[in-house]
Order: C-alpha cells, then structure tokens, then sequence
C-alpha cells in the first residue's frame, strides 16, 4: 500500500505532461522519501502528503534541470503560443473544442513553476502555505504565481468564447 | 485592472487566505468595485471550469507495482551486510520497516479518515461559505432581531424544523438575528451572535440518525469552525472570534441547550 499516490502522480502528470515521465518520476521520488525518511518529522496525514509532493516536486524540477524531459516541456511564450496560432482551423471546418479542452491546453502551455501552483491549490487544496512549502518558495511568490497563471488561464478560456 | 495589486488579493480572499479583517475590507470594496466584482465572478467561473475540466489522475497500478518493487529491492540491497559501523544491522532494518510501517498506517488510517473527512470537509467548506458571505453587507440576518421570541417564529413555515433560538445576551453574546441558508443539500436556520466586532454564525438543521456525528473543531485562514450534535439538532459554528472566548460561547450556548431539553 502505498499512500499519496494518485496525488503525487497527478503532480508529476502535469509538470512533465507526459505520462512515462510522470511514472519515472513518482518512482524516483518514492525512492528518495524511504532514503529521505529519517528527515521526515511531521505527524498527520496532511503533512505526509505535503512532504511527499515536495519531494516528487523536487524530482520534478531536477530531472527537468539534468535535461532529461527537456525535449518535452516548451515553456511558455506569449509570442509563439498565442492561442489563435495553435488552434486555428481551416475555415469552414469548425472542430468545437468545449472548454475543457481549452483548459487542459492552456494549462499544458503555461511554464511548470506556475502550472504546479495551480495544481496544488485547485486539485490537491493545499493552502498557501503548503504550497509555499512544496516548491521552496515564499507565500508571496505563491500567490503571485497563482494569479498570474489563473489570469492566463482565464484568457484562454475568454479568447476561446470570442471566437 | 485599474489596480493590478487587487487580483492577488481577491484570490486570496476566494481562496480563504485572508485574515478576517481583510476578508471584509476588501469584501466592502467589493461591492462598491464593478471591477473588482468582475474579476471575482470571473474567478469563480475559473475555478467551476478547472474542476470540472482538470481531472486529477490515479496512479496506474502497474506504477504502484513498479514502486514496489523498486522499494523492496532497494531494502534488500540496504540489508545487505555493509561495513557501516555508524549504522548497526538494526538501524539499517528500522528505517526502510519504519518507512513501511508508516507508509501502511497513514494508508489505513488515512482511508478510513479520509472516507468521513471528506464528507465532513465538504460540510465544513460549505459552513465556511455561507459563513463569509453572510458578511457582505446586508446578508447576515434575514430577521434583525435581539429578541428569540421574535426570531424564532420568523422560522414558522420556511423551514420544515424550528429551530431553537437562544437570548446569550446576559452571557455576553447578544443575539444578533437569524436568517435562511442552504447547506448540505438541505435549508437550515442560522442564528447570528455577536461579541465587540466578531460575528458568530450558528448554524442548525436536524441531526441525521446513523450519521457519524463526530465533534469537530477546525481552523481555517482565521475563522474556527466547530461543530457537535445533540440527538436533535446538528450544529456548525464558524467565526473569526478567538478560539478561548468561541469556546466559551459554544460551551455558553450548549448549556442553554441542555437547559431547554
């Protein structure tokens, strides 16, 4: 049995946005929390589960540094992902895209530092704090992070009712 | 955005990351900031899309046999006899058990916790709501009223309770009024009390039999929510009153409930 599993691979599914990764990942990060564990102080559940995404985070972000999903995360730019370029259709070939979709892309688009706060507030409700936590970083940086990535999201979700 | 430093702030305010006093200043600008109003309606249509078009996912399980495995083979290489005379061959053995052990337990404990928790964290997200809301101006009472015997009859007819009303005035808690909410699927009564500035939202609906009614004390980004049951009535307190004093009241208004039966 082993705990925190689906929210430790639903982490690591979006900041690699690939699913073998992902696996790659959550196994690495699993094996660094048994060699890890003596540091491990806390007590409840909650804060299992927010060490245990830190560490997945960490793996995350090093494998991503040493290069080598590299290939498969383009960060962000305004300039070459602007959403009318990537979800132009033919004239008269109108594909409906719900929302949904539109969602899932613009969050796949935004740079890992700002899709994994939106992750650990939105699906895995962990409060500023433990975000703050998970990715070493101070509240402010949390909170500045998220409400740049929901505006973006929320752009996308507004040019794709426009058209 | 004529002030680009409000959209982090209404986040926080949606995402009860605000202290109290906050909450309400900006709840009060709110109302006066077409604005700010937008960007929060537009947040909240963000976050009904992002949960019901953003799928968390499981784990598949033939990563969690992967894992498994990967963790079975790396205890076994650290059990391997190693000259490690730091680290006795019990040492070596506790960690990797302890790991396991604890991994087991906060599973087991967690699963059954986690079954209960989420109905009662989804009640608790809901008091909480209802609770923040009801301080925008003009939602906290239906029935402005100090007086139990005016605001207890108000609830004839809107709802299929009466719900008991209590005066803890003399007690220091004057009542404020009552007013109508929807929480868990359900109507209920509120009653407002007050201490200095703080409110107190006490919320009432008849207990289900057979449900698991555990106390509950939980603190959430400044408000204490609590919450017990009597064979008739289930209640949730919430407010941003400090815990000493949000104790006594609950203590306060348990008594005059014991009193009444």
């Amino acid at each position: 049995m082993l705990p925190h599993m689906d929210a430790a691979y639903t982490l690591a599914r979006y900041w690699t946005r690939n699913e073998q990764d992902a696996e790659d990942i959550v196994q690495d990060a699993y094996l660094r929390a048994l060699r890890y564990f003596d540091g491990y102080r806390g007590e409840s559940p909650a804060s299992a589960r927010a060490w245990l995404l830190t560490i997945v985070r960490n793996t995350a972000y090093t494998t991503r540094k040493r290069g080598r999903v590299d290939a498969l995360i383009t960060e962000f730019d305004d300039t070459e992902h602007s959403l009318a370029a990537i979800d132009d259709q033919p004239a008269g070939v109108e594909v409906r895209h719900d929302a949904k979709e539109t969602l899932g892309r613009a969050l796949d688009r935004l740079a890992p530092e700002f899709r994994e706060v939106i992750v650990l507030r939105e699906l895995q409700g962990l409060s500023y704090k433990e975000i703050g936590e998970v990715t070493g970083g101070p509240v402010g940086t949390v909170m500045s992070r998220l409400s740049r990535a929901r505006a973006r999201l929320q752009e996308a979700l507004r040019e794709k009712g426009e058209r | 955005m004529t002030h680009p430093g409000f959209e982090s702030q209404v986040d926080a305010l949606l995402d009860g990351e605000l202290t109290a006093d906050d909450a309400r200043e900006l709840e009060a600008h709110i109302t006066r900031c077409p604005e700010c109003a937008r960007l929060r309606d537009d947040r909240l249509a963000l976050r009904a899309a992002i949960t019901a078009g953003v799928p968390s996912y499981r784990a598949p399980d033939a990563l969690r046999e992967r894992v498994r495995t990967a963790i079975a083979a790396a205890t076994s290489a650290e059990m391997r006899p190693m000259p490690r005379p730091q680290r006795g061959p019990l040492g070596a053995l506790w960690r990797p058990m302890a790991l396991a052990a604890s991994l087991v337990i906060v599973a087991v404990g967690s699963w059954n916790l986690a079954l209960r928790q989420a109905q009662s964290d989804r009640l608790a997200d809901a008091v909480l709501a209802s609770h923040i809301r009801s301080l925008m101006p003009g939602h906290l009472t239906d029935v402005p009223s100090s007086d139990q015997h005016t605001v207890k009859p108000w609830f004839n007819g809107k709802l299929d309770f009466s719900p008991p009303v209590h005066d803890l005035a003399a007690r220091g808690y004057p009542l404020l009024g009552g007013r109508l909410d929807y929480v868990n699927g359900r109507s209920v009564a509120v009653l407002a009390y007050g201490r200095r500035q703080h409110l107190i939202n006490v919320f009432v609906w008849p207990a289900m039999p057979g449900q698991g009614n555990v106390p509950d004390m939980r603190d959430r980004q400044g408000y204490h929510l609590r919450h017990w049951s009597t064979p008739e009535y289930t209640y949730w307190v919430a407010s941003d009153l400090n815990a000493t004093e949000l104790q006594d009241f609950v203590r306060q208004l348990q008594q005059a409930i014991r009193s009444d039966a």
